[in-house]
């Protein structure tokens, strides 16, 4: 591989930032201790822990209480699941941490159209009053498309009223995994009108296996993780000290450089798709393109193996993730590109290309070219061929 | 154009032999041959970064790529022949069953099938109109591996390397700029790779304790966790403590015991005469004459007189051998052709 790499995949992971790991490393060595223990310095790490939390929380609007810190944005999802034991709504692209979570209970998945969009319509189609979770992406980490959850909010809201009215005393909840564009998007949670969400600090320039579920306080939680009564009781085991505060540090800088940073790599993104599909214009964009997360642009390309693109790319350095199976999973299409029906030599032939941090006006603009002649010498290779 | 079908592992062998393929002016087709995907304790079996790997160097040299799924035929004929031979206290070789079974036989079935012409591996061997002859570097030479196939897959066979020695192997590889290049080998039997081949049986097997009893003296030196992970001529695992090293010169499956002894010399350990069974020969019997003889892979060749009795063979050594195994394949060579061979009764 050449040594210099662009790397065009920051839905799947971000470097963690400078700044966050300078925040974190003292956490791991002179400020190591137990946050538990009674003694000052143990308790200036309590301090600082909870400052982090204080942090995060106000930059979703939340109260620090809230916040059961977890390892992963899988557990988070898991806790939020967990306390429920009716019928649960969902939509046919979730991530499959919340598919699998569903499959557990009595559930009803919601299809979407052709761009990834869930219809407000058919989520109210399927609440039943049994319905007592309701969980539904912030945006899609494949497709980049953004759910309307203010919408999807009131009808959750409508049908609480509706059971109030009629003396029903199942409780509805909305959750949504904010994992995708909590860096990008500016999330409120009183203005998106959920009562649980799902942050990951590994998306965000913070460290991996490092996410919070935010619960409102009405939300009864089970917990998941039992010991010693560490977040509440709700999710026990010493604290990720080092982890939350370089959560709450990538958290910050998120929010202060959010909306510039938006607006560049929407830009960004703009260029570069309309660069690919000039060189090829049968080329298929998936995901709303009229709400979709800025630097997110999900491309097909019929006939091609997008795995042998993968490997054409990353001998030039261009690192991307596809959409399709790899020759070791033969058969195992993505469920989201099915569910938005791509037929399958479209969706064999996706590629995900998330720019981010690391993305610059030069370097995206290489990456295009690079990407432009690979393809084209893969089509010129099957045509040879065929 | 000549349509070849090559047989890529992910190895640096087998990426140059589809190289040199292509650029001898062939129809090259890259196939990944599925054939086990099973972690063993302490070894991630690798086989979806070989695959990946293979595929990349398919991307390269611009070729198409296919994976042929063989892993029920390979469990049943290859792992569950090796286990069931072990059980009856033999010493199969999986890889001559390997080749018997799945590379000359299914994947040339399935590649004619498919369109080819021709297969190719990356084995260190030489074919000419059908007749195996040993690799030119003696010290990688593979046909102790091939000698149970047929004349007729070979007719339709290719083994580029046979004219290299593996040194040279590398240094074309890294001059094609092969993602493989520098990959390492892999070790051992493909499926057991480096946790030997005890690791991998135990999972199929019960322990069962018996005893290691010295030979001469009949005495009970310890105890073994079972008859089956010993070998004839094996030397070492005996955990016997110090002094002279044991070797094992005997074993009853039925009251699970081992008989070792210290004496290198011992007349069980040496064979002058060899029967074969299961005899197969890639082009026809040859001639009841003297041949070079292979006992196992890079052994030195010995001499030896061929005879026939019924359908098996009898191989008179010039000078015994050491550690014959039954179930060891013993492949039979005239100068550098090799005629086949048989599995020792």
């Amino acid at each position: 591989m050449p040594n210099e790499v662009i790397y065009l995949d920051h839905a799947a992971a971000t470097p963690v930032d400078k700044r966050v790991l300078e925040a974190m490393l003292p956490y791991y060595s002179e400020q190591f201790y137990n946050p538990s223990s009674p003694y000052a310095p143990a308790i200036a790490v309590r301090n600082d822990y909870e400052h982090a939390k204080a942090v995060i929380a106000q930059s979703i609007g939340a109260k620090a209480d809230e916040l059961i810190m977890t390892a992963g944005a899988t557990e988070s999802i898991n806790l939020a699941f967990g306390g429920v034991s009716g019928h649960i709504v969902t939509c046919s692209i979730e991530h499959h941490a919340v598919l699998q979570a569903a499959k557990r209970r009595e559930h009803t998945i919601v299809e979407v159209d052709e761009r990834g969009s869930v219809s407000v319509a058919s989520i109210a189609d399927a609440i039943t009053p049994k319905t007592e979770l309701v969980s539904i992406a912030l945006a899609n980490n494949e497709l980049g498309t953004i759910q309307q959850l203010r919408t999807i909010a009131d009808v959750i809201r409508q049908e609480r009223e509706r059971r109030l009215s009629v003396g029903e005393v199942t409780p509805i909840y909305l959750h949504s995994d904010a994992s995708q564009g909590v860096g990008q998007l500016d999330v409120q949670v009183a203005r998106l009108g959920v009562d649980m969400l799902t942050v990951n600090a590994g998306k965000v320039y913070g460290p991996k296996q490092v996410a919070l579920l935010w619960a409102a306080r009405s939300v009864p939680i089970s917990a998941a993780i039992v010991g010693g009564g560490q977040e509440r009781g709700l999710r026990s085991g010493t604290e990720n000290v080092a982890g939350v505060i370089g959560f709450a540090k990538a958290v910050e800088l998120a929010v202060k450089h959010r909306k510039g940073e938006a607006d560049r790599l929407d830009a960004l993104r703009n260029s570069l798709q309309r660069q690919l599909l000039k060189a090829f214009p049968e080329a298929i964009v998936s995901g709303n393109q009229k709400r979709r997360l800025p630097g997110h642009l999900h491309i097909s390309f019929d006939g091609i193996d997008a795995e042998r693109l993968v490997f054409r790319l990353e001998s030039r350095g261009v690192l991307v993730a596809t959409g399709s199976a790899c020759a070791a999973n033969k058969g195992t299409r993505s469920h989201v590109l099915t569910a938005i029906g791509l037929a399958d030599s479209v969706a064999d032939g996706s590629l995900r290309l998330t720019l981010g941090k690391l993305s610059t006006e030069e370097n995206t603009h290489a990456a295009a070219a690079i990407i432009i002649e690979e393809i084209t010498q893969e089509y010129a290779r099957m045509g040879k061929i065929s | 154009m000549t349509k070849v079908y090559v047989g890529m592992s992910g190895g640096v062998d087998s990426s140059l032999t589809a190289a040199l393929l292509v650029e001898q002016g062939y129809d090259v087709v890259g196939v990944y041959m599925k054939n086990w995907t099973q972690d063993l304790p302490g070894m991630k079996c690798p086989w979806a970064d070989d695959l990946a790997d293979a595929k990349r160097v398919a991307v390269q040299l611009g070729i198409d790529f296919k994976v042929f799924d063989f892993e029920n035929e390979y469990r049943h004929k290859v792992v569950e022949y090796m286990i069931d031979e072990y059980k009856l206290g033999r010493t199969p070789n999986p890889d001559i069953m390997c080749n018997q079974e799945v590379k000359f036989k299914l994947f040339l079935e399935a590649a004619l099938a498919d369109g080819a012409d021709m297969i190719a591996t990356g084995h260190y061997a030489r074919v000419d109109d059908g007749i195996l002859k040993m690799a030119v570097d003696q010290n990688k030479d593979q046909t102790y591996f091939l000698y149970r196939v047929t004349g007729e897959a070979l007719q339709k066979t290719l083994f580029p390397l046979g004219e290299f020695t593996k040194p040279h192997v590398r240094e074309m590889a890294k001059e094609r700029r092969l993602f493989t290049a520098a990959k390492k080998d892999s070790q051992g039997i493909c499926f057991v790779g480096k946790v030997g081949i005890r690791e991998f049986l135990s999972q199929y097997v019960q322990q069962k304790p018996g005893e290691i009893i010295d030979k001469s003296s009949g005495k009970v030196l310890g105890h073994h966790d079972g008859a089956i992970f010993y070998t004839l001529g094996q030397r070492h695992g005996l955990e016997l403590g110090g002094g002279l090293p044991f070797y094992v010169v005997g074993k009853d499956m039925t009251k699970n015991e081992v008989y070792v002894t210290t004496d290198l010399n011992d007349e069980t350990l040496w064979k002058e005469t060899v029967f074969l069974g299961a005899v197969h020969w890639i082009n026809g019997m040859p001639a009841e004459n003297r041949y070079s003889i292979r006992v196992r892979h890079r052994a030195k060749l010995v001499d030896a007189t061929l005879r026939y009795e019924d359908e098996n063979v009898t191989l008179a050594l010039d000078n015994a051998e050491r550690a014959v195994a039954s179930g060891q394949s013993v492949v039979i060579y005239d100068d550098d052709i090799c005629l086949g061979g048989g599995i020792i009764i």
